[in-house]
């Protein structure tokens, strides 16, 4: 859960999708600024952390890397439990990863902590040729079910930039120009408006990385 | 995440002593082994599937191994053998677990599902405990002492009292202090929770000969998960494992919670209790978990590459054994730092067992035969090895983490990041070198000084006498560091053709630098090094040194711009050392900046006149002419720096001999230099001015003159001579000019641009000489007009010679002069007036009338001053003064104009006279109309003095309208009113008196 103190706000981050995703290359950027051709595949889980200054506060995020093989799906809760946010991520290549991404959120919806805010993030955007998952797929979205218990989920895809029809949903592209660059833009600054506990606001970090940060 | 990163392999652990089993017995194999510190020397527990139990001494004092510096080979050939103390039988089934229980001297054993309890001697038999068989797993309560008390959740009553009793294993500090022996069973699905309670011996004899005992029960939990088959019990979280996953149970509420669930299908669950962090590991795999008391993971996940058999614990590093190789991973970044092969590989199960202590150094490992026992090495020796190999990085990479981890004093940190420093020296790397020195707190800038200068020098006692840990030769001159080091390449170079290995850098090795550019790299560095040094506070001696043998270094690279800014900064440069290498390097400049810094300023002057002879002497020699205006004009501004420099350190100086004998050369670069060494203020004692003139080259009169100036305008020298001295000067330079103007006119009157030209370049002054001279004769009193009289009597300098009369009081001539001579009529009249009598007007008359020496009368002037000062003349006196020459329409003029004058006088002064009546009659009618005011009174008027009833009585008024009785006006006078106002001193004027007109 996020803590505050002395305006220092610590906020567990917790990383799920499916193996091969980019979870890793998705913190590696976010953390070390770093993009590596072979990412070994995560076992068990991996942890960093990051502090980003937001307006006069700093957020220090203990983020969770998991791994994304079905072996250690057990070990998942333990990592997302207690956590203040998490980033479903998906390869937009692979309609398996984004049924895989699906679940994810709906074992978050049923298990996790109700108060998560949670981000979709559609992950090797550079490979637009091979896409698989378009935005119908996204804006169909059955896997949220009703507006009420998708209150606090975020799309980040490719720039498409849509909206639902009663929320405004935030967009934000994860890039990956020739596997060597990643950017997550943002499109949209609006938070959802029905957010009674997650005042979100965003930051472009030099890095390139939306931070996400609920006080 | 958890690469085997080849930098880092390290020597964390030796093999310390073994034990083979079949030369004890050569049925049995080794089932469970534990480990124990607390007695000395530390013993092994070592349990058999025979059902025995067998204790060894790892005697860890004759072990030298470690001392003598060396790593050991790992054949185990030459390892010390484990002591055999004695066995026990405990039943026929395997022994599965050792439980040591230190503070009561006893051990507890599980077997068969049984529990047994013997005394850590093993000196009576095993004591079965009465207690239902199936006990799968036990495990003791351990307590970090400051969390026993403060029981924070849950504090009904009941649980309050069961927490009491339970008590526990209580761990702190690394310290285990005694307490109660609550042990926590699994049988089963279900959890129970005892109390070991020792009998008490007969008759007399201690606990510790007897091992009775019995198992109170406390509580049962049940345990829905299933089998469990592990468990670690601290603080009030017991973690069980079983075949589904791992939860955690507070033994408090019995509440059960799952952390995670074991994948379908995966090895046995399997814990292990991190003392050092208070944390526990949960292993799914080959992948270890590593969770807080609540069961929160910390850290990312640590991944055994090659699986694992058994987990043991040592400082910051997990132990694994598998298959006949012992590793260790650090618990921070899993990164694996050691892997050591102890057996070959299918060696069958393998068990590890570790200290359960925060600072253990023991961990022995057991295969179905074999115990091998592994001792830590020191961090030190750990570090000592990595810098034998070369691997400079790796031991870094150690130190920060033993820094992080607070196993290394600040002292230990510096002194390795000397020791690495000058490794890293010797193999040629000097920036990096330099790096570690600067990171090192604890090393003297004096431990370099013999790589810069060779031994022996003034340093060599100050040279601290630390070599480190001797892994690299003694300190040499950096030429020897470097020649040796190329050396050890070419020799590597050789034996690497020759198929030998050596440890030299792949880098150097490949691309052999140059000689030239390593020495070159290494003063640049060792200067930096030095730099940094000198912010630091030294005793006088190594500031000596380090600023000496900076300007050295600076010296070798030819670096003039840092070594005159050394030498001009505020240094401690040890001059001997330096001079005579400056001055044959030729930095002359910089030798002088550092005489002069130094306070020895005649030295210092006297290489800026050599360097300065050498500028101009090379200007001479110039021969090609195009150039000479150019380089002149170069070569004069480097003069004049140098000029400048000189002259600074004079102004400072009071030594007027070195003063004296430096003016000239600095005086025929630039008067204004000199001029301002001679009027500075900055000097504590002045000069003696007689002594200054004296020696002023008589042809720089400027110079003279500027000085005199200064002495008397500034200096406020009263000294007449000084003043005629001056003045005299001024009066030579001025009839000079006078001449030489005059002839430069006569000779071409075209040319007057030039000369000005020539006269405004030539002098450091900014008014010309004349007016200089007329401002000084007519300002000063003291000095000796006659003499200056003298000087310029036959020269055309005439309003001087004016002023010089008029100080002597010669009126006459003065008017002569001024009259006669310059014409000035103005002056002339001026000086009248100054004479103030009219004696001097008519004789000014007189001279216009009569100018003698055959000149015409000028009556202009005459008419003028009759004009302006007629009134004061006497019309007689001018009448008989005037010539009969004097043509009458002139003279009638003039008379009538002197007769008008002083008709216009005469009635000026009656209109004066008239308007002054007036004014008097006014003030009389004023007065006399005060003085008829009507004064009305009545009965209440009283005296504004006494306050008495005025009545019919005699009053006064004063002019402010106060009445008082007449007889305070008596007391009072005319003129003080009773509000204390004296009208004589503070006259009162009221409007209707002024006179209006």
């Amino acid at each position: 859960m996020a803590t505050i103190g002395h305006n220092n706000l610590n906020a567990k981050l917790v990383l799920l999708g499916d193996m091969g995703a980019g979870k890793s290359s998705l913190v590696l950027r976010f953390v070390k600024g770093q993009f590596l051709e072979f990412q070994e595949s995560t076992i068990g889980a991996a942890f960093f952390s990051q502090t980003l200054a937001v307006n006069d506060a700093t957020v220090k995020f203990e983020i969770w890397d998991t791994a994304g093989q079905e072996r250690y799906h057990s070990l998942a809760p333990m990592y997302y439990r207690g956590a203040a946010a998490a980033i479903i991520v998906y390869d937009i290549t692979s309609t398996d990863s984004f049924s895989r991404a699906k679940k994810w959120v709906q074992e978050l919806q049923k298990q996790g902590n109700p108060n998560m805010v949670m981000a979709f993030a559609g992950n090797k955007c550079d490979l637009e040729d091979k896409r698989k998952v378009t935005a119908e797929d996204l804006s169909t979205g059955k896997m949220i079910g009703n507006a009420k218990e998708s209150r606090g989920l975020y799309y980040l895809d490719n720039g498409l930039d849509f909206k639902d029809q009663q929320k405004t949903y935030s967009g934000a592209t994860i890039s990956n120009e020739n596997h060597s660059d990643q950017i997550l833009d943002l499109n949209n600054n609006e938070g959802p408006p029905e957010m009674p506990q997650h005042n979100d606001s965003y930051k472009e970090t030099q890095s390139g990385f939306t931070t996400i940060d609920p006080t | 995440m958890s690469k085997i990163e080849p930098t880092s392999t390290r020597f964390v652990i030796e093999p310390l002593s073994q034990f083979d089993l079949s030369t004890h017995s050569r049925t049995t194999t080794v089932r469970s082994i534990a480990i124990t510190s607390l007695s000395n020397p530390t013993i092994l527990y070592v349990g058999t599937n025979s059902g025995t139990l067998f204790s060894l001494s790892a005697d860890t004092n004759d072990s030298n191994t470690s001392q003598n510096g060396t790593v050991p080979s790992d054949s185990a050939s030459f390892l010390h053998k484990l002591s055999f103390i004695r066995s026990v039988s405990v039943s026929d089934s395997p022994v599965d677990a050792v439980l040591v229980l230190a503070d009561l001297g006893k051990v507890l054993l599980l077997s068969d599902g049984s529990l047994f309890l013997v005394d850590s001697e093993l000196s009576n038999r095993a004591f079965r405990l009465g207690f239902s068989k199936g006990v799968a797993v036990v495990t003791r309560r351990k307590m970090r002492n400051n969390e026993s008390e403060g029981l924070g959740f849950d504090m009904n009553n009941q649980n309050h009292r069961f927490l009491q009793k339970l008590g526990g294993l209580i761990v702190k500090d690394g310290e285990t202090q005694s307490g109660a022996c609550v042990l926590a069973l699994a049988i089963g699905r279900k959890l129970v929770i005892v109390e070991l309670v020792l009998g008490s011996g007969k008759s007399g004899k201690s606990d510790k000969d007897f091992n009775n005992g019995s198992l109170v029960v406390l509580k049962e939990i049940q345990c829905v998960d299933g089998v469990v088959s592990t468990m670690v019990w601290i603080d009030d979280s017991i973690f069980v494992g079983t075949v589904n996953g791992y939860s955690l149970i507070s033994c408090v509420s019995g509440q059960s919670s799952v952390i995670f669930s074991l994948p379908d299908v995966s090895r046995p669950p399997r814990l292990k209790l991190l003392h050092r962090e208070w944390r526990v590991l949960l292993l799914v795999d080959n992948v270890g978990v590593i969770v807080d008391v609540q069961g929160q993971p910390v850290g990312g996940s640590l991944v055994f590459r090659h699986g694992l058999q058994s987990v043991g614990e040592l400082s910051f590093y997990v132990v694994v054994v598998s298959d006949g190789k012992i590793e260790l991973y650090n618990k921070k970044n899993g990164v694996c730092a050691q892997v050591l092969p102890f057996g070959g590989e299918g060696i069958g199960p393998c068990v590890v067992a570790s200290e359960e202590d925060k600072s253990g150094k023991i961990v022995a490992v057991a295969t179905a035969t074999k115990v091998v026992c592994y001792q830590k090495l020191p961090s030190v020796e750990q570090i000592k090895d990595l810098l034998r190999k070369k691997n400079y990085k790796g031991a870094i990479c150690l130190v920060e983490e033993l820094e992080s981890e607070g196993e290394m004093s600040k002292d230990l940190l510096s002194f390795i990041h000397a020791q690495v420093g000058f490794l890293l020296l010797f193999d040629l790397h000097f920036e990096e070198a330099v790096d570690h020195f600067l990171l090192s707190d604890t090393m003297q800038p004096s431990e370099i000084f013999p790589f810069i200068m060779r031994d022996p020098n003034r340093w060599s006692l100050l040279v601290p006498r630390n070599r480190y840990w001797g892994l690299h030769p003694p300190p040499a001159p950096l030429e020897d560091v470097v020649d040796d080091g190329l050396m050890t390449i070419q020799r590597a170079s050789f034996l690497r053709k020759a198929g030998v290995e050596t440890i030299v850098d792949n880098d150097l090795f490949l691309n052999p630098p140059n000689r030239a550019d390593l020495l070159e790299s290494a003063i640049k560095n060792i200067s930096r090094y030095l730099e940094a040094s000198r912010e630091k506070k030294l005793t006088q001696s190594v500031s000596e040194g380090v600023d000496t043998l900076l300007m050295y270094l600076y010296r070798a690279l030819n670096r003039t711009e840092d070594m005159e800014r050394l030498a001009s900064s505020t240094n401690c440069c040890v001059v001997e050392e330096l001079e005579h290498m400056l001055e044959e390097s030729g930095h002359l400049r910089t030798l002088a900046f550092l005489y002069a810094s130094k306070g020895m300023s005649s030295k210092a002057v006297s290489i800026w006149r050599i360097l300065a002879r050498n500028y101009s002497s090379s200007l001479w020699k110039d021969p090609a002419l195009d150039n000479i205006i150019q380089d002149s004009g170069e070569n004069l501004i480097s003069g004049k720096a140098i000029a400048a420099e000189a002259s600074k350190i004079l102004e400072e100086s009071s030594d007027q001999d070195l003063i004296l004998q430096h003016l000239g050369w600095i005086a025929d670069i630039s008067q204004v230099l000199a001029v301002e060494v001679l009027t500075s203020d900055k000097r504590e004692i002045q000069l003696s001015p007689d002594e200054v003139v004296t020696s002023i080259d008589p042809q720089k009169v400027e110079i003279l003159q500027r000085y005199l100036q200064w002495l008397i305008e500034h200096q406020d020298c009263f000294d007449t001579q000084l003043h005629t001295l001056y003045a005299l000067s001024l009066a030579k330079s001025a009839i000079e000019a006078f001449e030489f103007e005059n002839i430069s006119e006569n000779l071409a009157s075209g040319n007057t641009e030039r000369k000005n030209l020539a006269t405004l370049r030539n002098s450091i002054f900014q008014t010309p000489v004349r007016e200089r001279l007329q401002i000084f004769l007519q300002s000063s009193d003291l000095y000796d007009p006659e003499e200056v009289l003298d000087l310029i009597e036959g020269s055309e300098l005439w309003l001087e010679k004016a002023i010089l009369y008029r100080r002597l009081g010669q009126e006459t001539l003065v008017l002569q002069i001024l009259a006669l001579k310059l014409e000035d009529s103005e002056a002339a009249e001026q000086y009248c007036a100054e004479i103030g009598r009219a004696d001097a007007y008519m004789q000014l008359l007189e001279m216009y009338l009569d100018p003698q020496d055959g000149k015409d009368p000028m009556f202009t002037a005459a008419v003028r001053l009759l004009h302006n000062h007629g009134e004061s003349l006497d019309p007689l006196q001018v009448l008989e003064k005037l010539s009969p020459d004097m043509p009458l329409q002139l003279a009638s003029e003039t008379l009538l104009r002197m007769f008008r004058a002083r008709v216009h006088h005469h009635r000026q002064g009656q209109i004066v006279h008239s308007l002054s009546r007036a004014v008097d009659i006014d003030a009389r009618l004023s007065r006399l109309d005060e003085r008829s005011r009507h004064v009305q009174i009545n009965d209440e008027s009283l005296c504004d003095s006494c306050n008495a009833r005025l009545g019919t009585k005699l009053f006064a008024m004063y002019p402010d309208d106060t009445v008082v009785c007449y007889k305070c006006y008596r007391r009072q006078g005319e003129s003080v009113s009773v509000s204390g106002r004296n009208f004589k001193e503070d006259i009162l004027i009221k409007p209707g008196w002024l006179v209006s007109r």
